[in-house]
């Protein structure tokens, strides 16, 4: 016991001071910071992007600043919410507002409503003297040390065309006369700042004769006949697709006019809608609606068989290589003249357990703490995954079904290490077990969706296969036959493979040569004389 | 009197259809320095290995300091075999402090002796060195002393001194020669005969699986005829009578050689010589070694091989 501890920590020790280790302890909480913050950080440091509009006739210019606006006004609603839930007292504000002057609106519930990206909030928050007027009604619960708030960057403003261009001069000249600009060649002013000009929109003078209408003789109107989007850079598509909505807006408004058809009432029809709850016949009484938690409850259990593949196939090779290191250098030798392979073995599986664990630890509590300091009221996401995370049996059912899914491939590929001379030898001999192996990860995207079917219950009782396919079902409540028969089931073969790869390691960690075949190996399993 | 350290008899060991060890018998007494003799491939390391419990023999009994297995007597034993390997990260202090924990010794204890030993050894500016960082002679040496650290009463050594360079290889001599004034019995194993010579008390000779010679160096000596050399201009016809002297044989035109028996004087002959006024030029009266006796149980096609 002792000597197993002491194999152990030393295995623990060499593995910890390694850089791979500390790469994957780093990495990882990066990777996940990376992917929770990238579109933020995107947003951050794109730069303002100008563009211009070449619209003679006045036809859309309107409508496209208006929506440029609602799109910065949505953003400062935004912005602003975060601010209120950081610097706020209580995080929230409390909805009776003490200012008998301001227009009866609860930003509290503006911001809620903005999480459903609800254009009736943001005109309300608008008209009702937008970020101005919010600020007046939060001073009193700020906390004494707050910033002052910071309005969120432009992300599109309208710069006027350079004065050399001339708007009339007819689509086709001006696109041409724009070239350089577009191309970033020459940067464009609008006031004290410069731009590189991102876009810009042409729109042809005689357009509202091409307007495209249901029910009319299909017809593709020419690039001369359309309203022309130029920019170079084509991955980034927000301008252009609010520019169209902006300008099919205004086109609909006028059609609503020619028809005589009065636009508030089709408004009013449009925003009509049948009430529809998702509910969930598992849950108790009261508590059935299906909420976003609910719905990431049936995927995250997918993360974490991802995870533990992972880190158990990752953790597994580290013991695979280390035994083939040993036995090369004929260590083992010495180890087994002052302890038993018995001792050896377990030293080694725990001690490199130790080593995963805190590897795989740092993962998890990177995950929760990333979610955790992401976890605002607007970040409905991260606070649902969070909720998920840590409130369901997944966290410990992924140690459970870590431990001993560990343990399983652990001994199986400590048995093949130890009859391996090799790491090329292991390699071969790791090809058909890769095959095996490989198989819960490409069926981790089915089983969520028949997670109690016929396909996952089989699995589940293939013992290498348990953990993941177990792992898989954790959200759909399994029945307790499968949930305890295959951990049982699943327990008793990782004692038999450990018993098993006991006997192949002490033959085989002293051998050299061959690696042997298939019926030598049962010869020493059957035999009694092998080294104990 | 205490028990020996080691009796081997008639151990036995086969690998599928191929016998490795045919029958050894052997005692190593407590406090010798016991050497194991023979060419590559005689079954030396898996007769080690079976005194070890590494490997369990196939037939034949075995007494190790007393007990019927060595893995009840672990940590009063110390092993190097013939293979050397360590672990590439670790540093040279804790790799030795590790094997000598392994044998039971606390950790505060097994780190202080490993700087003692390094310090004696002359390794204790590598102390904090990474084992990969070193040359492949320290590395040796590092196990070595992994292998004594917690101070054993036997000590085997496969091949200790394969792969050393002369400087090392007194190192290592005189490390065997500490050992031995403490008490410590010792094997080692070689194929490098003048060690042999100089170190050991007793000796086996294996060759083909089998202990061809068991016993002190002296006796190996008198397993072969007593020689001199002599180079003479006259005829040494007449040292014929001198008790002892059993044969003489012309090796070249002045060049004689003279069998003796066990207890032939040799200094009797060299008298004998002056009395007949025979003109010497040269008189060699070498004590056989160990290579020749080797030769001679093994015969030259076997001894080539190892002496070469």
């Amino acid at each position: 016991m002792r000597n197993a501890w002491l194999v152990a920590r030393r295995e623990f020790t060499e593995n910890v001071h390694t850089k791979g280790f500390w790469l994957g302890v780093v990495t990882t909480p990066l990777l996940l910071l990376l992917a929770v913050n990238a579109q933020r950080w995107l947003d951050s440091s794109t730069p303002t992007r100008a563009f211009v509009v070449v619209d003679p006739q006045g036809l859309y210019v309107e409508a496209i600043d208006a929506a440029i606006e609602r799109l910065h006004q949505r953003e400062v609603l935004r912005a602003f919410g975060e601010y209120v839930s950081k610097h706020a007292v209580g995080g929230q504000v409390p909805s009776a507002v003490d200012l008998e002057d301001t227009p009866a609106v609860d930003v509290d519930k503006l911001i809620e409503q903005y999480s459903d990206a609800n254009p009736a909030a943001v005109d309300a928050f608008v008209t009702k003297g937008g970020v101005t007027m919010a600020l007046a009604m939060i001073k009193g619960q700020l906390k004494p040390d707050a910033p002052a708030f910071e309005e969120p960057r432009r992300s599109f403003v309208r710069v006027q065309l350079p004065a050399e261009i001339d708007a009339e001069a007819g689509t086709a000249e001006v696109a041409e006369a724009l070239r350089p600009w577009l191309r970033g060649d020459r940067p464009i002013s609008s006031g004290e700042q410069e731009y590189e000009l991102f876009a810009a929109v042409v729109v042809p003078p005689g357009v509202v004769e091409h307007v495209i209408r249901p029910g009319g003789i299909p017809s593709q109107p020419s690039t001369e006949q359309s309203v022309q989007f130029w920019a170079a850079n084509l991955a980034d598509t927000d301008l252009a697709s609010e520019v169209e909505r902006a300008m099919n807006d205004a086109q609909q408004r006028a059609e609503f006019a020619r028809l005589d058809v009065d636009e508030a009432t089709v408004r009013a029809a449009q925003g009509t809608s049948v009430p529809l709850v998702k509910l969930n016949p598992t849950k108790a009484a009261g508590r059935e609606q299906v909420s976003m938690a609910d719905q990431i409850r049936q995927w995250a259990p997918a993360g974490f068989v991802y995870l533990l593949w992972i880190s158990i196939f990752a953790i597994a090779s580290m013991l695979l290589n280390n035994t083939i290191e040993e036995k090369s250098n004929r260590l083992v030798e010495v180890l087994l003249s002052s302890i038993t392979p018995w001792e050896l073995m377990t030293g080694k599986l725990a001690g490199i357990a130790g080593a995963g664990l805190t590897m795989v630890g740092s993962w998890l509590l990177a995950l929760v703490g990333v979610l955790w300091w992401q976890a605002g009221p607007q970040a409905e996401f991260a606070r649902s995954l969070l909720e998920v995370v840590t409130g369901s049996g997944l966290l410990p059912a992924f140690v459970i079904y870590f431990l001993l899914g560990y343990l399983l491939y652990g001994s199986i590929f400590l048995a093949l290490g130890s009859i391996c001379n090799t790491l090329k030898e292991a390699q071969n001999m790791m090809q058909p077990v890769m095959l095996v192996m490989i198989v819960p990860l490409l069926t981790m995207v089915f089983i969520p969706k028949d997670p109690n079917g016929t396909l996952a219950r089989v699995m589940s009782w293939i013992p290498l296969y348990t953990p993941f396919v177990m792992m898989n079902r954790a959200a759909a409540s399994p029945p307790a036959i499968d949930l305890y028969g295959t951990s049982i089931l699943l327990a008793l073969s990782v004692v038999f493979t450990l018993w098993l790869a006991g006997r192949i390691f002490s033959v085989g960690i002293l051998r050299t040569g061959q690696p042997p075949r298939l019926v030598e190996l049962f010869r020493w399993l059957t035999r009694t004389d092998a080294a104990a | 009197m205490e028990e020996p350290a080691l009796v081997l008899e008639d151990l036995r060991k086969t690998f599928g259809s191929f016998t490795a060890v045919h029958g050894v018998s052997l005692t190593v007494p407590r406090g010798s320095v016991y050497g194991f003799l023979g060419p590559n491939g005689a079954g030396k390391t898996t007769t080690i290995r079976m005194a070890l419990s590494i490997y369990q023999p196939t037939s034949g009994s075995i007494r190790i300091l007393g007990k019927s297995s060595a893995l009840e007597v672990r940590n009063r034993i110390g092993y190097l075999p013939e293979e050397r390997g360590l672990y590439k990260k670790m540093r040279a202090r804790d790799i030795i402090a590790y094997f000598a924990s392994l044998k039971g010794m606390t950790a505060a204890a097994a780190r202080q002796r490993a700087d003692e030993l390094l310090e004696r050894y002359g390794l204790a500016e590598f102390a904090s060195y990474r084992c990969e960082a070193l040359s492949k002679g320290m590395g040796q040496k590092v196990q070595v002393l992994a292998t004594i650290a917690h101070a054993p009463e036997f000590v085997i050594l496969d091949e200790p001194f394969s792969g050393l360079d002369p400087v090392n290889q007194q190192v290592l001599e005189d490390l065997i020669d500490d050992l031995r004034r403490e008490g410590t019995t010792i094997i080692f194993s070689t194929h490098i005969m003048e060690h042999a010579e100089r170190l050991c008390d007793r000796l086996v000779l294996i060759a083909k699986g089998r202990a061809v010679f068991d016993g002190t160096l002296a006796e190996a000596r008198r397993l072969i005829p007593r020689r001199i050399l002599l180079r003479t201009s006259g005829g040494p016809e007449r040292l014929r009578e001198v008790p002892g002297v059993v044969g003489i044989e012309r090796l070249a035109d002045d060049q004689f050689e003279l069998t003796l028996t066990e207890d032939g004087e040799p200094d009797a002959v060299l008298a004998a010589c002056f009395q007949n006024g025979l003109p010497l030029l040269a008189f060699d009266r070498s004590e056989p070694t160990l290579r020749d006796v080797f030769l001679r149980l093994v015969g030259p096609e076997e001894a080539a091989e190892v002496l070469a």
